[in-house]
């Protein structure tokens, strides 16, 4: 592992909690109101991290395990992505299923932990949880296998690394599809409006916050990262499809990066504040919709 | 190849030793543990050896054979899959002997530990045989073998039943490898595969027929769908350790035959390869929705036993496509990854099945909704079957993740070539949907079985399993870990098996230098010692400010929450089936007070029961013709005599 | 004087597909509206961004498509839903995912038909398969959906990939899709008479299985 690739990893790990401050402020500002600070997170991550744990009487290791487990898994995933627009720390042909699988096992985790409890409504929200991302999964790989097919690259450093620049110029379509389709499995993955409403403290509407309900201190902690830099790896995909930058020297590429992410973040804000949350049972059609731009991108690349 | 014949005589002694000294239970017991442990550790030396890359010659035997020489042999091939059957069928032995200690006053248990040993012994028969004879005669043991182990429970009418279906499933099945041997046999100078896959070539079609008949026959067996209706009923009949060496080994079988199969053609067409492919999506999807609707936990786990064989046949559908269309690297990832994935899938639902095994033995029931925290009661098996788990969904560091990254990667690398194989590539979306379904089922699984609360009083005295119980399925979970956490370990081995199937060692991917086996070993190897070591500082005093409080679940207002308030297997379930209800195959039955799903199989159910009795019906017209006299009867045979005769001056005249 | 947008066709007929898609989609029929006029938007562009100069014909279609298609026919339906009083969900005989999936096949069935079909380089091959895509995708709504209203977008849907067929046409035949906006008109007119108020008078109903019952 390089400089270059510390310094890019170091710096999305640390502006990870700014991006869901960054939506809710747009947000915020579209509806006319002043909003929460943009490092409202940061702050709750500091007071979190000072507080005690409480744990249920009915929870086992699995439940002490599943937040750990969620922000290890998160950040090894971010090990594979080019950060610093050319290659990954630890990239290998076929890396985007390590990816992919360690997304799933962080999940895994976090399901399991809420199902130790025992409680009907970390229960409902670990279906719910599964559910729609057994949708989102299948779109990520028809993403992942219409950036094969556009750059001839099967490692996530290719994909969205070097070739990028090249794929835009011969199947530009393609690419603003795929970007399109990841930016809509970003939302679901991670649960934003119109497939779950953060904003809400209603346990029945929401997916993600639920099943997290008896996290408390420095566990809850964990969890709100991970989220954040879940929500940043999503990012990190979009800014690697829609801005190629391995041209740039490092420094210059990872504060593209940064600036990427940032318009990520406002335009999830745009699109929180202009569409309502869509009732649960549309969630599926909704993520096959996106998987549906990302078949037609590869029905394009097939042609 | 004499140690394989060592290991196969010491099991089959230990067969016999269970069987003889039935009086005096412990020694038997000893002497079955002892020649049969001892014969599946000599049988996984020429094994390993094998999957080294060592040559290992052919034993020929010519005389005093009926049927042609008959040759036995150990390949690469042979090597992954012998070493599964020695490792599960070593497992299964052991576990059976506490497993069915309570049954010995009723029921002729030792018999059942001689059946285990035969059928070990048969299917390291099956996997090393080289010609049709001898290899058609270890599948018929084994599949009589497995027949008289799925009734040992008897006198339930759901276990004959689920017998006689299997029965009638695995010889459709040795009807169809008489047709396919009779058809590929006429071309050839005698039975041995050497002597069939020299004349490979010549068979009209490319071999349609044979490769056809192939996907019949071990179809059938591997439970391939539409052809797996037998294979969840068998699975719940069967006691818990012959489940987990039949869906561990015994259907892995067809799997094995399909491939050798297509080892001996060298170049199957591309229409097969696309028809695997697709028979692999269809049953991987179909498997997991129907496995999701399950509240048995065996059919839960037999139906995943169809999905993982879906898996398998993607692995060897890319491998035939890149064989067809001449992309090597895809051939050899392809059946790399299938082979490793039949190994990887019979390590680790081998665990599943044991572990379900010690539930049952402990609570006595095999309904999900029934169980609940038992992970308190039952560390050791909730924590093995939690690994298992994990190895099954396919997340890495374990060993399901080794296997389907490499499926994953043929089908990427059909991608970058740039022929009609392309199309492939969209089988990565139907592989990650399995992958997630499944993701979701064993979800359900572990949080309704082993975490949580206790449902109801079944659970009430509900106690770890012995040690005998507990320590195969252990091992097992180290040996999922191990190769999930050393993948250059296998990866090397399963890739020499895909060299061997794709013909020729002109390969563009050397068998050492696969570089990404080697950086995804430091990459998985780096993430599991993290993760242990970020766990460990976690749960340390160090990593933690405060001394943790303990409290009730928050119970969100309610004043009293109960057990029964959680979530159950149906309802974690419920959006996913409900998504998939025109192929799930559940059937809600309401009433004023009570409201009860149903998870059939659709296929079964829909298809091959009302065909079956369509056929009881036209069966019945002539039943009077077989309820005559001795005269008639006799009559019946002059007739046929008459009509043969009849025919055959017709045909003399004719020609 | 050289038609200014010169690479905005492929965009255009990218998002004319996204549009179909958006019908097959929804569940809802103030969305199908919206995406419909969205499409008749798209196809207005057309004709100025693929013809090789920019003439007064090709402007006159231009304006003529976007107020039929784009502004009367939408208007239309809506109105016809608020004078009708049909209920906003759509009741599909498929779900959203399997309509998504079948949609996703027809694209791919068009795209792969056009590439069989013997078509010269240029904006024919171009714009056939989407021509194909957007004509399947109105068959699949016209099949799938159960309400007469829906059956109209569906029907309308079918027109407008004849349209974007008719495009490759407009040297050879004139004035060709000048009379398929007319029949658009027409048609519309006749089906939304039709529908709205002969059923709905006669059956009460906009549901159009029940049409079956008139068969004696």
């Amino acid at each position: 592992m390089s400089v270059a690739h510390a310094t890019a990893l170091a710096v999305l790990l640390i502006v990870a909690p700014a991006l869901p401050g960054i939506a809710t402020k747009t947000r915020a500002v579209l509806t006319g109101r002043r909003g929460a600070p943009v490092l409202q997170l940061y702050y709750d991550l500091g007071k979190l991290v000072r507080k005690g744990s409480v744990y249920s009487v009915t929870t086992t290791w699995v439940f002490r395990t599943g937040p750990v487990v969620l922000l290890g898994s998160l950040v090894a995933a971010a090990l594979l992505l080019p950060l610093d627009g050319r290659d990954a720390p630890a990239g290998f042909s076929g890396d985007l299923v390590a990816f992919a699988g360690l997304l799933a096992l962080g999940r895994f985790a976090l399901v399991l932990a809420g199902l130790d409890t025992g409680s009907s409504f970390e229960g409902m929200g670990a279906s719910r949880e599964v559910t729609f991302s057994s949708f989102a999964e299948p779109a990520l790989f028809l993403c992942f296998a219409a950036l094969v097919l556009a750059t001839g690259d099967a490692s996530l450093s290719g994909m969205l690394g070097a070739p990028v620049r090249v794929a835009w110029s011969h199947a530009a379509a393609s690419m603003s599809l795929v970007g399109l389709s990841l930016f809509v499995l970003l939302l679901a993955e991670n649960s934003r409006v119109p497939i779950d409403d953060p904003a809400t403290h209603l346990e029945l509407t929401m997916i993600h916050e639920v099943i997290v309900l008896d996290h408390s201190g420095p566990d809850l902690a964990l969890i709100l990262y991970g989220s954040a830099l879940k929500l940043a790896l999503f990012g990190a995909l979009i800014v690697g499809v829609f801005l190629p930058r391995a041209d740039l020297a490092a420094p210059a590429a990872t504060g593209v990066l940064v600036l990427g992410l940032a318009l990520v973040g406002v335009a999830v804000g745009v699109v929180e504040s202009v569409m309502a949350r869509v009732r649960l049972t549309q969630v599926p059609a909704l993520i096959t919709g996106g998987a549906v731009l990302a078949l037609f991108g590869i029905i394009l690349l097939l042609r | 190849m004499s140690y394989v014949a060592a290991s196969i005589c010491l099991i089959l002694a230990g067969g016999g030793a269970a069987l003889t000294v039935s009086r005096r239970v412990r020694l038997g017991h000893a002497l079955f543990r002892l020649l049969v442990g001892g014969g599946c550790l000599l049988g996984a030396g020429p094994a390993i050896a094998a999957l080294i890359g060592l040559d290992m010659p052919d034993v020929r035997i010519t005389t005093g054979v009926p049927g042609g020489p008959w040759v036995f042999g150990l390949d690469t091939l042979s090597g992954a899959f012998l070493l599964a059957i020695v490792t599960v069928g070593g497992a299964c032995a052991f576990y059976g002997i506490p497993y069915l200690a309570g049954d010995a006053p009723r029921r002729a248990v030792h018999r059942a530990h001689a059946l285990v040993a035969l059928l070990v012994a048969a299917l390291a028969v099956v996997v090393t045989a080289r010609a049709v004879m001898p290899f058609l005669i270890a599948w018929e043991v084994m599949a009589v073998a497995s027949y008289l182990l799925i009734v040992f429970e008897h006198e339930r009418p759901a276990v004959r039943r689920a017998g006689m279906l299997y029965l009638v499933a695995t010889h459709a099945s040795t009807l169809a490898l008489f047709a396919l041997f009779a058809i590929w046999g006429r071309e050839a100078r005698d039975l041995t595969f050497a002597a069939l896959t020299a004349c490979a070539p010549t068979l009209p079609d490319g071999g349609a027929a044979v490769l056809a008949l192939a996907l019949v026959a071990f179809g059938l067996k591997a439970g391939i769908v539409p052809l797996h209706v037998w294979l969840p009923e068998a699975h719940a009949a069967a006691p818990s350790h012959v489940s987990a060496l039949m869906s561990g080994v015994v259907i892995k079988m067809g799997i094995y035959g399909l491939i050798r199969v297509v080892a001996m053609l060298a170049t199957p067409p591309a229409w097969w390869g696309w028809l695997v492919l697709a028979l692999g999506v269809i049953s991987g999807v179909l498997g997991v929705v129907w496995a999701l609707a399950q509240h048995d936990i065996k059919r839960l786990l037999a139906f995943h036993s169809v999905e993982n064989i879906g898996i398998i046949l993607i692995g060897v559908g890319a491998g035939a496509l890149g064989l067809a269309y001449g992309a090597p690297t895809v051939a050899v990832l392809g059946f790399a990854g299938a082979t490793l994935h039949t190994v990887n899938h019979a390590l680790f639902k081998s665990l599943l099945f044991l572990g379900a095994g010690s539930v049952i033995h402990a609570t006595g029931t095999r309904d999900i909704d029934r169980l609940g925290g038992l992970g308190t009661r039952m560390p050791l098996t909730a924590t093995a079957f939690l690994i298992g788990s994990a190895a099954i969904v396919g997340l890495p560091p374990l060993n399901g993740f080794v296997s389907e990254w490499l499926i994953y990667r043929s089908l990427l690398g059909s991608g970058i070539s740039m022929s009609a194989i392309r199309i492939a590539v969209l089988a990565t979306g139907a592989l990650a949907l399995i992958g997630a379904l499944a993701l979701a089922c064993f979800a359900k699984v572990m949080g309704v079985v082993f975490l949580g609360r206790r449902r109801d009083a079944t659970t009430h005295d509900a106690h770890e399993a012995p040690r005998g119980m507990t320590w195969p399925i252990v091992a097992l979970a180290g040996v999922c870990m191990a190769i999930g956490a050393l993948p250059a370990l296998v990866v090397p081995a399963a890739l020499r098996v895909g060299v061997l199937l794709s013909g020729g060692p002109a390969m563009p991917l050397t068998i050492t230098g696969d570089p990404a086996s080697a950086a995804l070993t430091v990459y998985t190897l780096s993430v599991t010692t993290g993760l242990l070591a970020a766990w460990l500082l976690w749960n340390s005093p160090l990593g933690r400010r405060r001394m943790p409080a303990t409290s009730e679940t928050w119970g969100c207002g309610f004043a009293r929450p109960t057990a029964r308030m959680q979530y159950t297997s149906s309802s974690f379930a419920a959006p996913l089936v409900a998504a998939f209800r025109s192929v799930a195959g559940v059937h809600t039955h309401r009433s004023a007070c009570a409201f009860e799903t149903h998870a059939g199989d659709p296929v079964l159910d829909g298809f091959a029961l009302p065909a079956w009795s369509r056929i009881r019906a036209v069966a019945r017209w002539f039943h009077p013709l077989q309820r005559g006299t001795l005269s008639r009867s006799i009559i019946y045979v002059v007739a046929a005599v008459l009509v043969v005769l009849v025919y055959l001056v017709a045909a003399g005249r004719a020609a | 004087m050289p038609h200014a947008i010169p690479h905005a066709t492929p965009l255009v007929l990218l998002l004319i597909v996204l549009t179909d898609l958006a019908v097959l989609g929804t569940m809802r029929l103030s969305t199908c509206i919206r995406a419909l006029g969205v499409q008749g938007l798209l196809l207005g562009l057309l004709p100025v961004s693929i013809a090789p100069t920019l003439s007064v014909h090709a402007v006159g279609l231009a304006v003529g498509t976007v107020a039929v298609k784009a502004v009367v026919l939408p208007w239309f339906l809506v109105w016809a839903i608020r004078e009708a009083a049909v209920r906003r969900e759509i009741e599909p005989s498929i779900g959203p995912i399997a309509s998504l999936l079948l949609g996703a096949g027809a694209v791919a069935l068009a795209f792969a038909i056009a590439a069989r079909l013997p078509l010269p380089p240029g904006p024919d091959a171009l714009l056939v398969p989407y021509s194909l895509a957007t004509v399947i995708i109105g068959f699949v709504v016209l099949t799938t959906r159960r309400k007469a209203l829906t059956q109209v977008i569906g029907y309308l849907m079918l027109e407008n990939g004849i349209y974007l067929f008719g495009l490759t046409q407009t040297e050879r035949v004139p004035f060709l899709l000048e009379l398929g906006v007319l029949l658009d008109v027409f048609v519309g007119v006749f089906i939304m008479g039709i529908v709205v108020f002969h059923i709905n008078r006669e059956f009460d109903s906009l549901d159009s299985t029940r049409l079956t019952e008139l068969a004696d």
